[in-house]
């Protein structure tokens, strides 16, 4: 009788390379814009600090520019470092800029005019509305960009998609920020609130289709997962925008109602946490166990 | 600087993944549908006025507020607009058997150039009603400035179109007024609302 041989195959040709973190960049960009916003928005609270309107609006698009910069200097910059670098980070931002300006405002704004029948209900259909308006729009574009300028030809490593889908939510946020400050052309510690409002929004709603995008490629998921996540992201963005126009204002007395720019900062960065926190969590659950299912295959005595 | 295994750039999609792709795209279009949706039953919810006294019945968005004290019958404004809200007031006065109509519309003319900046009547027109019979329209335009001076406001450009029928001598005004820049959009309406106004 013929011993029985097993044949252990080779592993494959792994392609390896440098790569720069994604999560701690992320993290020390969100942690200096939420302190730096933080900062004017207590200045406005305690100071009451009022400056001519010329200077007021260069503050303003001074603070449009803030998360840009900042993107630019911790994320894009150290990219040409490496030996093979996210080459489409500025291209996925200005696509989604210019998407959230060609479109995703017009189709809010102007289609569904949101902003004339949403704000009067109650919260429950604010958020309802919110997220099949708004949050379906923005959540559709988004991903329509990143399927088209990075799926699946820019995803090498997971961190990618969280990579590109930070620069979607930048650039897409970023035209939202310019056209508020443009239009309604508030005080720079208000800039400040509503900065913070669309950038929470956006990166929420991103990471949440980061994480599809991810989990479908990477894991080649059950159909459902991407479609869930997408769903998640327009859920988050009626949440926070349904909620924070509640927490804004006061109670209304009889000396009249007051805003509340601390309780709408504490909420959205509140939100921040969460949605960063669950999308980390399932990010690493995932690439834990893709890493695990790895090793047991080419190392079956876990050596 | 960290090191991982990866994927080649190579790598295409499953068909599992483009089945995901493909109930994304509709996921989306089906959620945005269904914003339409809410839209549309929001914005087209009605509220119905009755006056018995004045023998007027009128529906109007249930979201407007209806203000019934004042030199009208009733007027219903959309607070929600910012700038100048755009407003429907209804009005009646008794006339004689040989008023005309723009005898009517001049005396209107008179009272709002005294009060309202810079207005200006732009033409007259016909209008038909909803029962096809023939009213006469003018429109005009002025300039609304806020009425507190410290909300340190912009002032803004205000189109207005008046109808005017008149039945068993009375003279039934139907003002419309709103920005001039949703002008146009508001317009559908104030043809809404006269579909739906009896008197």
């Amino acid at each position: 009788m013929q011993p029985e041989t097993r044949v252990q195959p080779n592993p494959p040709q792994a392609d390896t390379y440098s790569f720069l973190p994604v999560w701690r960049s992320l993290a020390l960009q969100l942690l200096i814009l939420t302190s730096a916003l933080l900062l004017i928005v207590l200045i406005g609270e305690f100071i009451q600090s009022r400056f001519e309107t010329r200077i007021d609006r260069a503050l303003s698009f001074a603070l449009v520019a803030l998360p840009l910069m900042l993107w630019l200097y911790v994320s894009v910059l150290p990219e040409s470092r490496v030996a093979r670098p996210r080459r489409r980070l500025l291209g996925v931002a200005v696509v989604s800029a210019l998407t959230a300006s060609a479109i995703g405002l017009p189709l809010v704004q102007d289609f569904f005019r949101v902003q004339e029948w949403l704000p009067l209900q109650s919260v429950l259909s604010r958020i309802l509305g919110y997220t099949l308006t708004a949050g379906f729009a923005d959540a559709g574009l988004k991903f329509i960009v990143l399927r088209y300028l990075i799926y699946p030809q820019g995803l090498r490593v997971r961190a990618d998609g969280i990579a590109y889908a930070f620069a979607g939510a930048l650039g897409y946020s970023g035209f939202l920020n310019f056209a508020v400050v443009w239009q309604l052309e508030p005080s720079w510690n208000v800039s400040a609130i509503y900065l913070l409002s669309n950038v929470t929004v956006q990166l929420a709603s991103s990471m949440f289709i980061a994480l599809g995008i991810i989990e479908s490629y990477f894991s080649d998921a059950h159909p459902l997962v991407l479609p869930i996540n997408v769903l998640v992201a327009a859920l988050s963005t009626g949440l926070i925008t349904g909620l924070v126009g509640g927490f804004m204002s006061g109670p209304l007395s009889t000396a009249g109602n007051t805003d509340r720019p601390l309780f709408a900062v504490a909420l959205l960065g509140a939100s921040l946490i969460l949605a960063l926190g669950i999308v980390y969590f399932l990010y690493s659950n995932s690439e834990r166990r893709e890493r695990e299912a790895y090793m047991s295959q080419w190392n079956p005595n876990g050596i | 600087m960290e090191f991982e295994t990866g994927r080649s750039p190579a790598v295409q999609i499953t068909a599992r993944q483009r089945w995901s792709i493909a109930i994304t795209y509709i996921l989306i279009v089906a959620g945005l549908a269904l914003g339409f949706n809410q839209r549309e039953s929001t914005l087209n919810l009605a509220s119905e006025y009755n006056n018995l006294e004045a023998g007027i019945s009128a529906k109007y968005p249930a979201r407007w507020l209806l203000e019934e004290t004042g030199s009208f019958i009733f007027r219903v404004r959309d607070m929600a607009h910012r700038g100048f809200n755009t407003v429907i007031e209804v009005s009646a006065a008794p006339v004689g058997r040989d008023t005309s109509e723009r005898n009517v519309f001049d005396q209107l003319t008179l009272q709002r150039s005294q009060v309202l900046t810079d207005y200006t009547v732009l033409g007259y027109d016909d209008y038909l009603l909803a029962d096809d019979a023939l009213a006469v329209s003018m429109s005009y335009s002025f300039v609304a400035r806020d009425s507190s001076p410290f909300l340190e406001g912009v002032s803004s450009i205000v189109n207005g179109l008046d109808i005017l029928t008149i039945r068993r001598g009375q003279a039934l005004v139907v003002s419309f007024r709103a920005d001039a820049e949703i002008y146009q959009r508001e317009l559908e309406t104030l043809r809404w609302f006269i579909q739906h106004l009896e008197f």
